[in-house]
């Protein structure tokens, strides 16, 4: 009997940590623009003794303008997407749960394409546009998602579907209304796109913001992790050993659809990831909630950076859109998991 | 609170000190260098990187107010129909990249290529160093103008919508980048010719057409295009009329309209225009217009698409073929296609003795 | 015996240290449902009051549908008494806390809707879940009891078999360990026997038996199997359209016009091999 130790845990992120490290290194490197290992680390050597005039001013701009912001928005979104995903996959006992599936990713869409529409060169607003429509979509479906008073989880699926076919619907609709350019701008954001310009020049506070917002949920759903192994062995079982069910669910509800909200208003939907990730984590470290939250943010990090290497290496000099990477390599992934289940 | 390893010596990564110390030192490594780069990236400079140059600020087509330098050796275009402006205006040496599109003239196919217009590199592009970067609204996204902008990069977006637009267009392009005389003959040219066309036509009605952008499903042109206020100076008007750009439309709307002419446009290569005829009489729905009936099928040049000075060319070749009484004498003479990758031709011969006189602007 | 109340409570052993072992006291407690919040009640369950201390096993009695699980979910704590108390261990079940009440009670299920692989020992281990903070890992202690747990139930030779490898058998082994982890001064157990051939019935209900009189735990189980009921438990608690008509040993309730009238069968009372009350079919027609 080894039960789960909190060195354990920490033990498993710090490799995973470690190999997210490699995997932005070599992420930095890659690209059409040449940079060495060398160049990086002298790079930041020159920032930390005051030297920043001798690098030239290309470098600058690719590495810390182009290159960074985007691992670290891809930090930061598969972080989201894949404990959004295992959050849901509890909440609504289902192993095909993604975070896409009650419908958020809808809400934001519609309200990206609606800001892209009527104001499609301010600043921010696209972003905001598709938080509140993540938001507004969340609370809608959770009120269609009580039965009783309480989140069940079959009617919050059902609720969930129907929103997402009707937001889909409208969009549908708004796209044939649309003339050529915005097209192209809605188009590529639905594909998942992480090269978004911030809303501040501020990129820096910017990240900040989103990473804060990432530890208050993702930490919110951390706190109910015991509670969600038990609630996966039955939810009447989950009561009388005395956990609070529909507090719980409601908690999980809610920090599982603002992770999602936020990766979906910064990054568009990017597909697979907030699906699978949960499901490969599980096959290496186990099922035990308290082990999978940190390990499926983590994992989710390494897949969406590789995937944006990818996107941005495979066909040099055109650049894929992340989704279509992540779709790519997740469909062959689903596959295989699937047959190991029915074994 | 942590109980001690005894219960747990058999774990993997636990009760090892080797494997434990070195994954502290790896968590250190890590930290310490999260922390540089980001005390790195909030410490980037802002400024664009040009400013040590002089440089002009200017609004371009898009509304945005850009400083373009004065100076302009280094160009590099975003989509096709900007790479042919180029090298109209002689500047096809000053060119330092192009996209993976671009094939006209067919030197541009051996540039340098930064990807396609919708996905270029914003890495290649910047590997360039390019002075200037040219965009256009109708092939590019915003958000790589933008990109290009955040950076610190020069980047002029046109936004053609008339044929007189384009042509204002290349003349303002053609004084950033130090071309001017060049570019006020390139457009004195083509007005010229396109008051030639305008002037036979100038007493015709307007022949109504349909310009077919996608068979399956039917897509045609909406009525703020360029290439419809082009089929306007070639004598011809969109049966359709529409607010979008393109418009998918019905065979059934189609057939009650009873187009006169049918324009498809075509790669340079596929000539025949008699196979799509017989094709098209075997579709359903085609089969009952009368402008398949009676073979009135025109194969436009791809430079209709593209608001370049190669328009001009495909407005002719239109003109000549809706109106084929009026311009029987044989105008060929006066338009010049962009066949065979020659630059055009009139331009080229009276500026390339004025070029070897300028010195680099 | 006179019936006050519809309930009538007979020979209550006096055990030594008296009421030191009391675990279950139920005083008078009554229930009621209907179909609408305004309508008059569609069914109510009598005043009853009954006790259970520690070392025994009671049986609640009775055919389909006349109020045993409701009287269950009473005692669990699920239900609140619309009159009367249930206390358990001296408190008022229905108000405690849910962590407490899980320590106090734990209500045994039947089957298991596992998603995700799980190990028959983390399934154990996850009946600690009531003692600790919410976000917690276990302790040795945890894992001592658990231990515990599947050995007195026989089960641990498989503690590192996966769940949805067990029979059912085994299963239902696993299912009332995790039960006994939580330490229970109850534990409940709703028609435990339902899927079960008789071998498996008999082997689980010794179990019971076993847990009651070595491991000193206090068990109840809702049941309609007569024969079983009489030679297993302490004490009966008949159960009849929300009624208690009667409550005592096997051979006080076991009379044989009363069985015939709460379970509608002719019947036959007889004494077994065990000298405990046996019933069996009188005829078929």
């Amino acid at each position: 009997m080894r039960p789960l130790t909190p060195q354990r845990i920490l033990g498993i992120c710090a490799l995973l940590c470690g190999v997210l490290f490699v995997v932005c290194v070599v992420s930095l490197r890659m690209g059409a623009y040449p940079i060495s290992v060398r160049d990086i680390v002298s790079t930041l050597f020159n920032v930390a003794t005051g030297r920043r005039e001798e690098i030239p001013v290309e470098f600058w701009q690719v590495v810390f303008g182009l290159r960074l912001p985007r691992i670290a928005l891809g930090i930061l979104v598969g972080a989201s997407l894949s404990t959004a995903g295992a959050g849901f996959q509890a909440l609504l006992r289902n192993p095909l749960a993604d975070p896409y599936v009650l419908g958020v990713s809808s809400g934001a869409a519609l309200g990206a394409i609606i800001s892209l529409i009527v104001a499609p060169h301010t600043v921010g607003a696209i972003q905001l546009a598709a938080f509140v429509g993540a938001a507004s979509t969340i609370t809608a479906v959770y009120f269609l998602g009580r039965r009783g008073g309480q989140l069940d989880s079959p009617t919050l699926l059902l609720a969930g579907i129907v929103a997402a076919s009707f937001l889909s619907a409208i969009i549908m609709f708004l796209l044939t209304m649309v003339t050529g350019s915005e097209l192209r701008s809605i188009a590529f954001w639905l594909m998942g796109d992480l090269t978004a310009p911030p809303p501040t020049t501020n990129v820096l506070g910017w990240l900040g913001f989103l990473f804060f917002v990432f530890i208050v949920a993702a930490g919110a759903m951390y706190t109910t992790s015991s509670d969600l192994n038990l609630i996966l062995t039955g939810e009447q079982e989950a009561k009388h050993l005395g956990v609070n069910v529909n507090r719980v669910k409601f908690v999980v509800y809610i920090a599982a659809s603002v992770l999602t909200g936020l990766a979906v208003s910064v990054s568009g939907a990017i597909g697979y990831v907030g699906l699978l990730v949960p499901h490969v984590m599980r096959m290496l470290f186990g099922t035990d909630y308290r082990m999978l939250i940190p390990t499926a943010a983590i994992g989710g990090a390494i897949a969406i950076v590789l995937a944006d290497t990818l996107a941005r290496t495979v066909m040099a000099p055109t650049e894929l859109p992340v989704g279509a990477m992540t779709a790519l390599a997740g469909a062959p992934v689903f596959i295989y998991l699937m047959r190991r289940r029915m074994r | 609170m942590w109980r001690p390893a005894s219960l747990y010596s058999r774990g993997f990564f636990v009760g090892r000190k080797f494997t434990r110390a070195l994954g502290q030192v790896f968590c250190m490594i890590y930290l310490l260098a999260f922390c540089g780069a980001m005390q790195a990236a909030a410490a980037a400079p802002h400024q664009t990187p040009g400013l040590k140059r002089a440089m002009k600020f200017v609004t371009d087509e898009t509304g945005r107010r850009v400083a373009i330098p004065f100076s302009v050796q280094r160009i590099v275009t975003l989509a096709p129909d900007l790479t042919e402006t180029v090298y109209a205006l002689g500047l096809g040496d000053k060119l330092a990249a192009d996209t993976t599109f671009c094939d006209t003239p067919p030197a541009a196919k051996l540039k340098p290529h930064i990807g396609a217009p919708q996905t270029p590199s914003l890495e290649a592009i910047v590997a360039m160093h390019p002075d200037l970067v040219l965009a256009t609204t109708s092939i590019n996204r915003p958000e790589t103008a933008d990109a290009l902008l955040r950076l610190g990069i020069s980047v002029y977006t046109s936004d053609p919508h008339t044929v007189r637009g384009m042509l204002d267009s290349i003349a303002r392009m053609a004084d950033l980048m130090g071309a001017n005389e060049q570019g006020m003959a390139l457009v004195t040219q083509l007005q010229a010719r396109l008051d030639a066309v305008h002037a036979r036509l100038a007493e015709l009605p307007l022949v109504h057409v349909l310009f077919v952008v996608w068979e399956d499903p039917l897509i045609t042109i909406g009525q703020n295009t360029f290439i419809a206020d082009a089929l306007r100076w070639a004598g011809a008007e969109s049966v359709i009329v529409a607010d979008q750009n393109w418009p998918q439309v019905s065979m059934e709307e189609i057939v009650r309209l009873q187009p006169e002419y049918i324009l498809f446009t075509g790669n340079h290569s596929e000539s025949n225009g008699d196979n799509e005829l017989n094709r098209l009489r075997t579709r359903p729905g085609w089969k009952a217009l009368k402008a398949i009936e009676m073979g009135h099928v025109i194969r436009v040049d791809d430079e209709i698409t593209k608001p370049s000075p190669g328009l001009v060319g495909a407005i002719e070749q239109i003109a000549r073929e809706l109106h084929p009484d009026v311009f029987s004498s044989g105008a060929r003479g006066e338009s010049f296609e962009l066949q065979d990758g020659m630059m055009t031709g009139v331009v080229a011969s009276i500026w390339q003795k004025r070029e070897r006189d300028f010195c680099a602007l | 015996m006179s019936s006050g109340g519809g309930a009538v409570t007979l020979s209550q052993p006096i055990l030594p240290g008296g009421n030191a072992n009391l675990r279950l006291k139920v005083e008078q407690a009554s229930y009621a449902y209907a179909a609408t919040d305004r309508s008059a009640p569609t069914f109510t369950l009598g005043p009853a009051s009954f006790e259970a201390r520690q070392r025994e096993l009671v049986a609640i009695l009775g055919p389909n549908a006349s109020g045993k699980s409701t009287m269950l979910k009473l005692l669990a704590g699920l239900l609140k008494p619309l009159s009367g108390r249930i206390e358990v261990d001296g408190t008022e079940v229905s108000e405690l806390d849910l962590k407490v009440r899980a320590q106090k009670i734990a209500l045994v299920s039947q089957e298991s809707e596992l998603l995700f692989p799980l190990r028959v020992w983390e399934y154990v281990l996850q009946g600690r879940y009531p003692y600790g903070r919410r976000l917690r890992f276990e302790s040795d202690e945890d894992c001592l009891l658990a231990g515990n747990a599947l050995a007195q139930v026989g089960a641990d030779a498989l503690r590192d078999r996966w769940m949805d490898q067990l029979s059912g058998g085994e299963k239902q082994r696993v299912i009332l360990a995790r039960a006994l982890a939580q330490q229970p001064s109850l534990l409940l157990l709703d028609e435990p026997t339902q899927h079960l051939d008789i071998g498996g019935k008999v082997e689980l209900l010794r179990r019971l038996r076993r847990l009651a009189d070595e491991n000193r735990y206090t068990v109840i189980v809702v049941t309609h199997e007569l024969n079983l009921a009489a030679e297993f438990s302490d004490r009966i608690v008949l159960v009849h359209k929300g009624k208690f008509p009667r409550i005592g040993t096997p051979a006080e309730v076991y009379e044989r016009g009363l069985l015939e009238e709460v379970f509608e069968a002719p019947l036959e009372v007889e004494t077994g091999y065990s000298g405990r009350p046996r019933v069996i079919l009188r005829a078929t027609h």
